[in-house]
């Protein structure tokens, strides 16, 4: 920083004086404008952003004194250098504590100059890196994540350290911690991100159909191949691969991601001659990759190519507040596009919310609080309103809190816990529903026909087993509007109490 | 006495490029020309205020290129316990700042050292 040109404005109303200043920095090698006034100062200090100051303490308009308090209050960071007459240290003692960084006695030579404005600048430097450095460790937001918890601040810098290179990385994490936006972080924050960012999820892609889906194919490698097709490799050259659920991964697939992850080439299905591009990897899972590999689900030599630079998500239990910033946010997310009013959460909602354990982690959070805007209307969201099984565990202390051996959850991430036990409406047992192979057909049975109703019913439940009750995620699959699954389980839950004797 | 102090003024002449040096003596001269007449004035019409400002300016300038006795007698018009007559200070301190004008030109024009 010192060594380097740096912008100083000189404040100084007496032209030799300003010619003499001019001079010698001129001749250090740094940018220089000149101000005859404390008004023309504050005004190019707002509008050059000045490394440092050099600062006459007689000005036409008003004193340096003044002119220093003024370019402090309106945020002006740039250092201060005090330049005084013979007589005058005492003002110079004044302005230090006015936040000026140092003072200079006049006339003084170039090398005392280059002394003082060198540490200026340095201290300078030393304090903009320590505002960052807090700045960062207290960030409440990065990179379309919410937190500030120092879990969150790890990931942050996790990301933030490996973005630049080309270092392929590992997510792990339960379900619903945010993997596919850690794989996002990482690809907007690295240089690679005006490129394309290309998520596969490897246990939603039937296996024959993977490689294609990866690697492409050729038209006729296969019957249905009408045309050739890229693969997301191909889509992702230049860019970020996220091959999310990659324990799912079968095995004689990991062989050929093996050659494509040393090589950096693959060869489309069907196609005589490979290619090549350049794609940086993120992987996840929310299993424990080692654990996969020792139980010879997961090829070793695979597992050291990917798992260069590890990320692990946190879950929500151990993320303290981060609960409740969360929560906040989506709350006015979706009231805004439910076109409601809710400004915040009572008290004792808070209180509830912070003490539940979310086993679903944020999406389970993001549920809840979609639930709740939907179904509810006020300035403030209640804990009335909130699902009984938040209210239930709310009288327990958070899990966060406890030892590890009274928490419910495991402590590994080898088996992640079972997907949120929808908080909303817990489904009855039905034999249909609970046949997940094929939760998209009508039940095979002697009696195929069912009413519509029923019908609808069993495709909304079997959607959300399906996303382990994502139901953004079921609606999508669904074609309809969140909302609209979120009113049937009200209504369901509503009818299933009727019932009740 | 010399009029400048050689070792603020040669310091300045031979830590600068000769053209830079130059231009501030050339600077002073504009700056004395103008506080001079300023202080002249002011003298003349009574106005204790812009007296003492150009004082304070003339010293300033002074100061910067090592003018130490223009400087001294500006000090002296420009303190409020001075109980000097302005109209003799007035023509001392044109004769101070011809002197050190002087004296610049002649260091310009031989710098100590080269660059």
């Amino acid at each position: 920083m010192a060594a380097a040109a740096a912008r100083i404005l000189i404040v100084e109303d007496t032209p030799t004086q300003a010619e003499v200043a001019r001079a010698l920095l001129r001749d250090l090698g740094h940018e220089i404008r000149l101000a005859e006034s404390g008004a023309a100062a504050l005004d190019l200090a707002l509008s050059w952003h000045p490394d440092a100051i050099l600062m006459d303490l007689e000005l036409p308009d008003f004193s340096g004194f003044e002119a220093m308090r003024r370019l402090r209050s309106q945020g002006v960071e740039a250092a201060i250098i005090v330049v005084t007459a013979h007589g005058s240290v005492n003002h110079a003692v004044e302005a230090m504590r006015e936040g000026a960084v140092d003072f200079i006695v006049k006339p003084y030579a170039k090398a005392r100059l280059k002394v003082t404005l060198q540490n200026a600048l340095e201290k300078r430097a030393l304090a903009t890196e320590l505002r960052e450095v807090k700045a960062q460790l207290s960030r409440d937001h990065y990179l379309g994540f919410i937190g500030a918890s120092p879990a969150m601040q790890a990931v942050y810098r996790t990301i933030e350290s490996v973005a630049a290179s080309k270092a392929n990385v590992f997510i792990t994490g339960e379900s619903g911690t945010g993997k596919e936006l850690a794989a996002e972080a990482v690809h907007r924050a690295s240089p690679r991100r005006s490129r394309p960012f290309l998520a596969l999820n490897c246990a939603a892609i039937p296996r024959d159909l993977l490689e294609s889906e990866i690697f492409g194919h050729v038209k006729g490698a296969f019957t249905g191949a009408t045309e050739n097709r890229p693969g997301a490799a191909k889509l992702a050259d230049g860019g970020t691969l996220f091959l999310d659920e990659i324990g799912e991964m079968p095995l004689e697939m990991q062989v050929k991601l093996l050659r494509f992850v040393q090589t950096g080439s693959f060869q489309p299905v069907g196609a005589s001659r490979p290619e090549k591009v350049d794609v940086r990897i993120v992987s996840a899972t929310n299993r424990d990759p080692w654990l996969e590999v020792e139980a010879g689900r997961f090829r070793e030599d695979l597992y050291y190519r990917l798992y260069v630079v590890p990320v692990e998500m946190p879950p929500l239990r151990d993320r303290g507040a981060d609960v409740l910033l969360i929560a906040r946010h989506f709350l006015a997310a979706f009231a805004r596009e439910e076109g409601k009013h809710f400004r915040g959460f009572a008290r004792e909602a808070e209180q509830a919310l912070a003490a539940y354990s979310w086993p679903g982690n944020v999406r389970q959070l993001q549920n809840v609080v979609r639930n709740i805007v939907v179904l509810h209307a006020g300035a403030r969201v209640e804990r009335s309103m909130l699902p009984p099984m938040l209210l239930r565990s709310a009288t327990r202390p958070a899990a966060a809190s406890l030892p590890a051996a009274e928490r419910e959850e495991p402590e590994t991430l080898a088996e992640p816990p079972a997907p949120a036990p929808e908080w909303a409406w817990v489904p009855p047992p039905e034999p249909a529903v609970a046949a997940p192979a094929a939760p998209w057909l009508p039940p095979a049975g002697p009696d195929p026909f069912l009413p519509l109703a029923e019908v609808e019913k069993r495709y909304i439940l079997a959607a959300l087993d399906h996303t382990s009750h994502d139901v953004p995620r079921a609606a999508a699959m669904l074609g309809v509007n969140p909302s609209t699954i979120y009113r049937k389980l009200q209504s369901w839950r509503a009818e299933e109490t009727s019932a009740r004797p | 006495m010399s009029a400048i102090d050689p070792e603020i003024a040669g310091q300045l002449a031979s830590d600068l490029p000769r053209e830079d040096f130059v231009r501030i003596v050339r600077t002073f001269e504009d700056d004395l020309g103008r506080l001079a007449r300023l202080l002249e004035s002011a003298v003349a019409a009574g106005d204790e205020d812009g007296y003492r400002r150009a004082a304070h300016s003339l010293a300033g300038a002074a100061a910067a290129v090592g003018a130490r006795r223009l400087e001294q007698v500006a000090r002296i018009a420009m303190d409020h316990r001075n109980t000097t007559d302005p109209r003799l200070l007035a023509p001392q301190v044109r004769l101070e700042a011809e002197a050190a004008l002087a004296e610049l030109a002649a260091l310009a024009e031989h710098p100590p050292g080269s660059r």
